[in-house]
This record gives structure tokens, sequence and C-alpha cells, in this order.
């Protein structure tokens, strides 16, 4: 029987991710949201790619949601599971096309904190899990797409530590940095998607989920969002048919889809 | 002069003072690292000794202690909790990730901190190693992510002084970790920053193995992640085994051999010692308990101090935790099943991978109370 509810934040969140993988690429998912992405695009328009994870997993046939990234399901079947230091070897060596990594914190050149929440290195609110593959992934990847929940707190002008270089600060400063890969392009949330200016390297405005005004996404932001020229597009949603692969075969447990009570 | 040359605003981020540095040299000291792998016994011995005995033997207060695995899939978890009865004291932790030493610092096992990960993904915020940082229960003495600590390991095993990196640069973690530096790449006629990273080479490491051979040859089924490259790197290396096989079998058989005997110190036959983590092809995880773990144990302030009267005191091994936390034979079979379906060694079709998700007002951590 179809639940013909619309999508939630993060079902809507899960499918716009799933939407920037192209068929046939080589994707590399982290925990949460991604995984559900990554498997979502497999399930509906992206049959032949290659999932990738930092245990050096990859190339699992399509099985059960992982409760973790080190799970069976990530390597299930697979022919060759990497050593952790192969994995973002590979990405360094231009094998990964995409891949998707969430913040704690996130500012508007896309640069990222998972260390710490409030105050500084020895005294904060929340310490958080460090880098894990966040600073690894950030640094290499050739296409990266942040993705999480927008509210001023996390969009902030000022994160409380630079776990991951996105385009630092602004400009060319990135390369200058030294990094290859491309940065990030694109950062999925609850409210839209939104990529940086080429010049500037500032976080823009690229569409909005139904029913978000750019003065919405703003007030979700805590520096100055950038906004395209012309008309802001709407994001498109995803099908009935899509949401049914999502809710019954991608994450039937709900694990990553059911927004907090 | 000292051996290494830390750079002096790094030590002052990380309030290392220059009497404390002595703590980070050894990790890098290649030299030490060889001599200490020269003095070994390289014959080919029955290094079979009990896991009591090779924690009293092999893991050192001070030492420089890895977590093995990936947090909670083929991690000695039951070989910590031995080092936590034996009340070893002061360790240094290092791994990508090193999950595991948010409860060991609560009893001073674990004192000090190389830090890349510490978390459980999805189950939620560690609150216990938040306060165990924020309250001086551990210090930390640098910080990376995966793939550098993992390059570090591997560089020890390639035999390398350190290798060049392209991660971290401009990041706040160079300016806390006092082990790697910013260099140009030699060759490059335009400037191209590297982050330098020496080979790492921890004190003592305990890798949990699905066979072992009575000399230490080692079969790993499933993600090796960093264990490879530890057991040719640390100076003591301790293997524990869910199975100990017959030399012949590694012979005849060579798949997935992956640790040469050479490496290692002593062998621990320690069948389920994973728990209560998850065994790739043996046992799944205790969901439950890690969300107990995560949401309560190590949530609410004082916690831990109960799950340690329960799985350090109250259990005095693997048999003990099986019986009286996970629900006994029947839970083992289950995780079995659990596993082997989700690798699709067993039909998966029909297996029910749902679960009801631990919650106080239903505080048993095991799996089958659904």
């Amino acid at each position: 029987m179809t639940e013909n509810k619309p999508a939630n934040p993060l079902e809507m969140i899960a499918y716009v991710l799933s939407q920037q993988i192209e068929d046939g690429e080589i994707v590399y998912i982290g925990t949460g949201l991604p995984m559900v992405a990554g498997i979502l695009a497999r399930k509906t328009h992206a049959p032949n790619i290659t999932l990738v994870y930092e245990s050096g997993a990859q190339n699992p046939m399509t099985g059960a949601m992982p409760w973790s990234v080190g799970g069976p399901a990530t390597w299930r079947k697979s022919p060759m599971i990497l050593e952790m230091s192969y994995s973002f070897g590979q990405m360094y060596n231009g094998y990964v096309d995409k891949a998707f990594l969430g913040y704690a914190q996130i500012d508007m050149y896309g640069n990222v904190n998972t260390h710490m929440i409030g105050g500084d290195f020895h005294n904060y609110k929340h310490r958080l899990t460090g880098s894990g593959g966040n600073n690894d992934l950030s640094s290499l990847a050739r296409h990266l797409i942040l993705v999480g929940l927008q509210n001023p707190q996390k969009f902030t002008k000022n994160i409380d530590f630079i776990t991951s270089v996105g385009f630092l600060t602004g400009g060319d400063s990135r390369a200058k940095a030294g990094l290859v890969g491309g940065g990030p392009q694109a950062v999925i949330t609850s409210a839209g998607v939104y990529d940086f200016e080429p010049e500037t390297k500032r976080m823009r405005i690229k569409s909005l989920h139904p029913g978000v005004t750019p003065e919405l996404a703003q007030l979700a932001t805590g520096f100055e969002l950038l906004k395209p020229a012309g008309e802001i597009p709407v994001t498109p949603v995803p099908t009935k048919e899509i949401l049914e692969i999502l809710r019954k075969e991608v994450d039937p447990g709900g694990v990553f889809i059911t927004m907090p009570s | 002069m000292g051996k290494f040359a830390y750079d002096k605003e790094v030590l002052a981020n990380l309030r290392i003072d220059e009497s404390e540095t002595h703590l980070l040299d050894r990790l890098i000291d290649y030299e030490s690292a060889r001599a200490a792998h020269e003095n070994k016994n390289h014959a080919a011995v029955d290094k079979r000794i009990s896991l009591q005995e090779a924690i009293a033997e092999y893991v050192k207060p001070g030492d420089i202690f890895t977590d093995t695995g990936f947090a909670y899939v083929r991690t000695p978890i039951v070989a910590y909790l031995e080092i936590m009865r034996q009340d070893i004291r002061g360790l240094q932790v290092i791994g990508s990730p090193a999950t595991n030493q948010s409860y060991m610092i609560n009893f001073g096992t674990v004192t000090h901190t190389h830090w890349s990960y510490c978390g459980a993904e999805m189950r939620g915020t560690d609150r216990n190693m938040s306060r165990n940082v924020k309250e001086g229960r551990t210090k930390v003495l640098s910080e990376w992510s995966h793939g550098t600590m993992a390059q570090g390991f591997k560089a020890a095993q390639l035999g390398l002084p350190g290798v060049y990196s392209k991660q971290l640069l401009g990041s706040d973690l160079l300016k806390y970790n006092p082990f790697v530096k910013v260099v140009d790449n030699p060759m490059k006629t335009e400037k191209d920053p590297c982050v330098f990273i020496p080979a790492l080479y921890p004190d003592v490491t305990i890798i949990h193995v699905h066979q072992a051979d009575m000399y230490g040859n080692c079969r790993i089924y499933g993600p090796i992640i960093n264990d490879a490259a530890l057991a040719a790197a640390a100076k003591k290396v301790i293997i524990t085994a869910e199975e100990i096989v017959p030399a012949s079998a590694m012979r005849n058989d060579n798949k997935n051999v992956v640790i040469p005997f050479q490496y290692v110190d002593a062998v621990v036959e320690m069948p389920y010692g994973a728990l209560f983590g998850s065994m790739p092809g043996l046992y799944y995880w205790p969901r439950r308990f890690w969300e107990k773990m995560l949401r309560y144990w190590a949530y609410k302030e004082g916690a831990v101090q109960e799950w340690y009267e329960l799985a350090v005191k109250g259990c005095k091994d693997q048999f003990d935790l099986i019986d009286k936390m996970l629900g006994g034979s029947k839970w083992m079979a289950y995780a079995k099943r659990l596993t082997k379906a989700e690798e699709y060694e067993n039909e998966d079709i029909g297996v029910d991978f749902s679960y009801k998700e631990w919650t106080m007002d239903d505080p048993n951590p095991d799996d089958l109370s659904k």
C-alpha cells in the first residue's frame, strides 16, 4: 500500500543528493544520508555506480542499508576490499568522481567543522568526532558535495574549527594552499541547494525547495547568501515511485529518513 | 637539543610543555623502532600464550597503544577490557578510528590521545569523550584525519622515514599536530605545498584476526583497515585470533593471509574476541548495546561507572559478556545469521534486520529483547 505523504526534509535531502550522482560514477560514501542517497541512486537512475567507503570496502552488491560504514553491506560480495590508506589514495589518483560529506558547522566558503562547537580547542561546549575522513575527502575530492541541516548555528560566519577546507578564504586561496581537487561543488540542506560563485567562491543559492523563499533561506543562515542572477529555480521533488523505493527498499527501517520527534 | 624539531607554536596550541615532548618522540623515532624489531626473536616458534599473559607481558604503562579494526568491526575489545582489568595505566592511544578510548579514559587506562576520530557514527555524539577531554582526563597530543594517520602507519610498513601528503593543507589540524609539517614538493618548479607525515611506530598493537597459526601468520576476512601496516610498524604485536589453525592451512591456502609471522610477539586464541563489536563472517554487532552505550552509559554523566561494573568487573571474559549482557547462545546464533546474510554468505531473503531501538524505558541492551 502506498503512503502518499510528501517527502519529509530528510527524504528530500536524500533524494536531491542522489540526483547529484550520474550513472557509471564511482561515489565515495560516508555514514548517514550519503549512504541513503548512494543506495537510492543505484536503485533508481544510476544502477551502474560503484560505492566506495573509507574502510577500504568498495563495490558491494546492493543489499540492506548498512548500519555502519564498516559493516558487511559495504563489502557484500566485493571482488576486492582495499586498505584504508589505499582507499584515500585512489581518490588522490583520480579514481573517485563524487564524494559526500556532512558537517556540524559550515561557513560561506564551504569550510567545515566536525571538531567542536562553542569555544576553542581547550574550552568548548561540545567536542565532536574529529575529522575522520572529512578532511581527506575535502582535500582530495574531484567533486565534493556537502549535506546536512541548515540553521544559523550551523551555517555560521566563523566556524569554531577548520576541520576541512572548502575554499579557505575565497578567491584562489584554496589552490594557493596547495590543495588538489575541486573543492565543494554543492551544499544540500533541508532548505535548498547551494553552489559557490566562481570568482569569490562564496556560497550562493542554486535552487530552493518548494515553499522556501530566499528570505527564509537567509534567515536560516548566519552569513550573507549570494543569489543567482534571475529567478531562483525550485528544487524538483521526488516522484511517488522514487519515494516508495526510498521508504520501502532503501531505508525501510527509517534509520536515517525518520524525522526526530 | 631534542631529537625532533616540533613546531613551538603547535606545542603551545596543544599546551604541550617542553618537558613533555619526550611523550611524542617514540611515535616517530624510526631508529628505536628498527632496533626493537631487530632485537625480537625472528625464529618461527610457538608463540601461543593466554590473554592475561600477553597483556601483562606486552602492554606496559605509558605505552603508545593502538585501537585497531574499525571502532567496532574486528576490534579486540575483549583484550581492551583485560587491559582495564589488569589496571594498566597511562596509555597513549592512536588509531583511525579510535573510538574505544572513550571508556578507557574514565578509569585511567588511557591518558593521552592522538585524535583522528572518536565516535560511533549515527549512534550519537560521544558526550563521555567530550567530558573526558574538557575535564583533562586525557590530553590531546595530535590531531589527524583518518587518511593521514593511515598514511603514517603505511609509511612505517613501507620502510620510509615519511611520506608527502596532499591532505590537511589549510586546515586547523596543522595547528594541532606536532608531527606533520608543510614542505615543498622538491621536484615541482612551481611551489607545490605538501604535508610531510613521518612514519608512525606505536609501542604495542593488538590485532584481532580470523585465523592465526602458532607462529603468527594471520588470515583476515573482510576489511583490513590499517592492521597490516600496524603489524609491521608496532614494536610489540599481539595477535588475538578467533581460531588457531595448523601452519599447513596457511601454506595450502594463503588467500587473505596478510600478516607474516615474523612481526608477531604473541598469539592468543580468543574466540568472540571482537565483542561487543562485530566480526565479519562470524557475528554482528549487538546494536542495542551500542545505542545504550552512546545514549546512556556515555551520555549521562557518571553512567560509565555502571558500564564498568557490568562489563569489566562483572564479566571476566567474553563468555561472561555473552551470557550476562548479550543473550547467550541464542544471541550468538542470531548475530552469526545477520552478518552472514548481510554478507550474502547466507540467504538473506526472509532474514529480518529490524530491531527495536534502545530506549530508557527498555534498558536491556541485548538485541533479542524485541
